[in-house]
């Protein structure tokens, strides 16, 4: 399934004043690692239906989110949980890696 | 030996570039009543004044109050000691270990006296000796306490209104004077290959600096310079969409929102505003989250409020942290919003506290260590509304942890300093003149500033007066004065770095050229015969000393000569700029020799003075102003309403604190107590 896309007003709305948990991925659509890396999500995302929302922004489309976290270069995997940013992981990352974080965040 | 005291209690009130001159118009003005009432009960010279060392820079003249030795005896001869490895470098400096001479609280200590040492910014840190009656609380900056450890969050303007359509967040964006909160391009500042905005703050006391890198600053041309980089603030900028509460746990009805963001831009802070009983649109409140019960803080408009703790977010780490704000506006109707809020200070960050348990003391007593504002210099808005108000709110601070502790733990000595005139000055002293290169500044409103600054120090030092009653000798005085700077100098004696325009006229410092013919930012060591660096001082290249010397031994002499001699030959719109220049070993008149003071000590002449740190103790300004620094001195064991003509200099001080305590002169003093004033004879 695929991942549901936030712009500028819609990420305000989840993460902070729904207060959700979940990752969002900061990727562009020419990026290959992101290209490898989404379908990880999308594949992650039914296992934490309710528990955990998975997200992602087009940072081209979205340039004020990309600068607002001070991100450089994608793919980037942000972590929120009630409204307070959490963690984030860089680059081409693997399935454990993404679960492990997604344990922490909402163990934390 | 043993000597005995005159008094039993003694403090030393600090104020950070207090100039008698200008403070004797202001007391003519009868806007400083607590200092003269200091006056009227204690001694001083007519003029109020005392000769300051040489450089008239703060940590060496700092370093020689505490010990009674001059910087060339001490050896803290600016805010950097010259780097080891290059002549065009320097290292951090606010270090005690790198100073040669015995501080007075070594001694007070050793002689069984609890002394507190209170963000001294010249020797104090790290602590000097491992004696319990030494407590030390920072002194690694000339800030404020805290300001280079516990930083986690910088200051920021949030605007809001309905024509915003999404949230914005603009890092430290250079805001000249006129340039409003709007951004209408967000990619126009924040282009990704720019070089980012250097954090003088940071690069000057950060951790790198403090563990010895080197800092390599040039002074190329007039946007180098301290004070046109200084006079344009820099802060976050955040817009806001402004809207119709909604989603929310506690809103009342007609409710507006907008939104805050902190740390970095990672958090936000939804905020409502709210209207009072009549239905004007007249505070906000600023929550964690909508589903949050009670709000963080409420602010009413124009109402500075401190203390305020929220958590800053670190990498996903939460960590509480201190901050002022100030509404700053909000239209009636609540259409409109715009506000300050501080940096954020680490109410946790005791690094810098000498026992920890200091700080514990503090932010339970008194409350968390205040953040003070570094964005006005031009701005005159922010400076009347934010600026002057933040520091007013910090001396407060001050004085009331200053006085909790004095209370609380029978100190019975104290040094203290408070940084905020001379803050003040680096960022708009010079505009009280009016500059052509700054004609659009009004000079009447930045000398009402400068006005408003000494009020606020004079109710600073107001907290004290108590302690005259209660048996206590206190001591007023600064490390220099500030001068308002008579003209737009040329690129030499400035502090911040290798001075390039006037050496590079004169032929001795080449820089390289790329191919085009301009120049670059690197220099040609194979041309360069000498350099200027830091405030007062010039290096000859020479072989066998410095790394890429070219000047042999035989020829230092003749080359000094002709340096000199050509430096008091420069003119700059057709007047003499250089006031005194003297080889090394010369300087020991003025207190400036050994090793680092250079090759050659000279001084920027009355008239091209910046505004403190490159010319004599002695230089006037315009406004009234002088780099001469304020002394005086009152209760126990001082004469009252006393004058003396005796000529007080910046070394005799220690020595005066020492006769008054009753211990032993420290080891490398090298002046002589103040007989004058004393109550009893010597």
């Amino acid at each position: 399934m695929s991942l549901e896309q936030l712009n500028a007003n819609k990420f305000e709305e989840i993460i902070y004043d729904n207060l959700e948990a979940c990752l969002v991925i900061f990727s562009r659509k020419a990026c290959h690692v992101c290209k490898d890396v989404v379908p990880v999500l999308e594949e992650l995302q039914p296992q934490y239906r309710d528990r955990f929302g998975f997200y992602y922004v087009d940072v081209e489309e979205d340039k004020n989110l990309f600068q607002r976290f001070s991100l450089k270069g994608v793919p980037q995997i942000l972590f929120f949980k009630e409204g307070e940013y959490q963690a984030k992981l860089a680059g081409a990352v693997d399935e454990d890696q993404v679960i492990d974080k997604i344990e922490e965040v909402l163990e934390s | 030996m043993k000597r005995e005291a005159l008094t039993q209690r003694l403090m030393v009130l600090g104020v950070d570039g207090m100039d008698p001159k200008i403070t004797r118009k202001f007391l003519a003005e009868g806007i400083m009543p607590n200092l003269q009432k200091f006056i009227e009960r204690g001694s001083a010279r007519e003029d109020l004044s005392h000769l300051g060392a040489l450089p008239t820079i703060t940590p060496a003249c700092w370093t020689t109050l505490a010990t009674g030795a001059y910087p060339g005896t001490h050896g803290i001869t600016c805010f950097w000691r010259q780097s080891p490895k290059s002549l065009d470098a320097v290292v951090y400096n606010m270090d005690s270990r790198n100073c040669e001479a015995e501080q007075l609280w070594n001694v007070t200590t050793e002689a069984g006296l609890k002394t507190l040492v209170w963000h001294w910014p010249g020797s104090a840190w790290p602590p000097t000796s491992d004696n319990p009656n030494l407590h030390v609380v920072d002194g690694t900056q000339p800030g404020s306490v805290n300001m280079g450890v516990a930083q986690l969050d910088w200051e920021k303007i949030i605007a809001a209104n309905g024509e915003i359509t999404e949230l914005i967040y603009a890092p430290k964006l250079e805001r000249p004077a006129g340039t409003g909160c709007m951004i209408s391009d967000l990619s126009a500042i924040t282009e990704e290959d720019e070089e980012p905005a250097t954090d003088m703050m940071e690069l000057w006391y950060g951790e790198a600096a403090m563990t010895g890198s080197e800092i390599r600053e040039y002074i190329m041309g007039p946007e180098n310079m301290e004070m046109v980089i200084e006079s344009i603030p820099h802060y976050d900028v955040v817009n806001s969409p402004l809207k119709a509460a909604e989603g929310w746990a506690a809103a009342p009805a007609d409710a507006k929102e907008f939104t805050i963001l902190t740390s970095d831009g990672i958090v936000r802070r939804p905020t409502l505003i709210l209207k009072n009983a009549d239905g004007i649109y007249d505070r906000i409140a600023i929550y964690k989250n909508k589903k949050a019960e009670k709000p963080i803080v409420v602010l009413e408009l124009g109402k500075m409020v401190s203390g305020i703790v929220d958590d800053i977010n670190k990498e996903g780490v939460l960590k509480p942290a201190c901050r002022s704000m100030k509404l700053l506006e909000l239209s009636p109707d609540g259409t409109s919003v715009k506000l300050w809020i501080s940096n954020a200070l680490d109410i946790a960050q005791d690094k810098l506290w000498h026992p920890k348990e200091l700080l514990k003391d503090v932010v339970e007593n008194v409350g968390p260590v205040q953040p003070v504002s570094l964005v006005g210099g031009e701005d005159a808005y922010l400076v009347e509304k934010v600026y002057e108000p933040a520091w007013d709110s910090y001396s407060q601070w001050q004085a009331k942890a200053l006085n909790h502790l004095i209370k609380t733990r029978d100190y019975q000595v104290v040094f203290t300093h408070l940084h905020n005139v001379d803050c003040a000055g680096h960022m708009f002293w010079h505009l009280a003149k009016n500059l052509e290169r700054w004609s659009y500044t009004d000079p009447k409103v930045n000398q009402d500033f400068i006005r408003k600054f000494y009020i606020q120090t004079d109710k600073y030092l107001g907290e004290f007066l108590h302690l005259l009653d209660e048996g206590w000798t206190i001591m007023i005085l600064a490390d220099h004065g500030l001068l308002v700077g008579e003209e737009f100098p040329p690129q030499i004696g400035e502090y911040g770095g290798m001075n390039v325009q006037v050496m590079e006229e004169l032929g001795y410092t080449v820089m390289k050229k790329g191919e085009n013919g301009k120049t670059l930012k690197e220099v040609d060591w194979e041309k360069t015969t000498a350099v200027q660096t830091r405030s007062n001082y010039i290096y000859i290249n020479l072989k066998g000393r410095d790394a890429h010397g070219i000047v042999d031994q035989a020829d230092k002499y003749a080359l000094e000569r002709k340096i000199m001699s050509d430096l008091y030959s420069y003119r700059y719109k057709g007047q003499r700029v250089i006031g005194l220049a003297m080889r090394n070993k010369d300087a020991v008149v003025l207190g400036t020799n050994g090793p680092q003071c250079g090759d050659i000590f000279f001084t920027v002449d009355e008239g091209f003075s910046r505004l403190h740190g490159d010319g004599l103790s002695t230089v006037e300004g315009a406004f009234d102003s002088s780099v001469a620094p304020i002394f005086l001195a009152a209760g126990q064991g001082i004469k009252e309403n006393f004058k003396t003509v005796r000529t007080i200099r910046q070394v005799d001080i220690a020595p005066t604190i020492a006769t008054l305590v009753g211990v032993r002169m420290p080891a490398q003093c090298e002046g002589a107590p103040i007989y004058q004033i004393l109550s009893e004879e010597f």
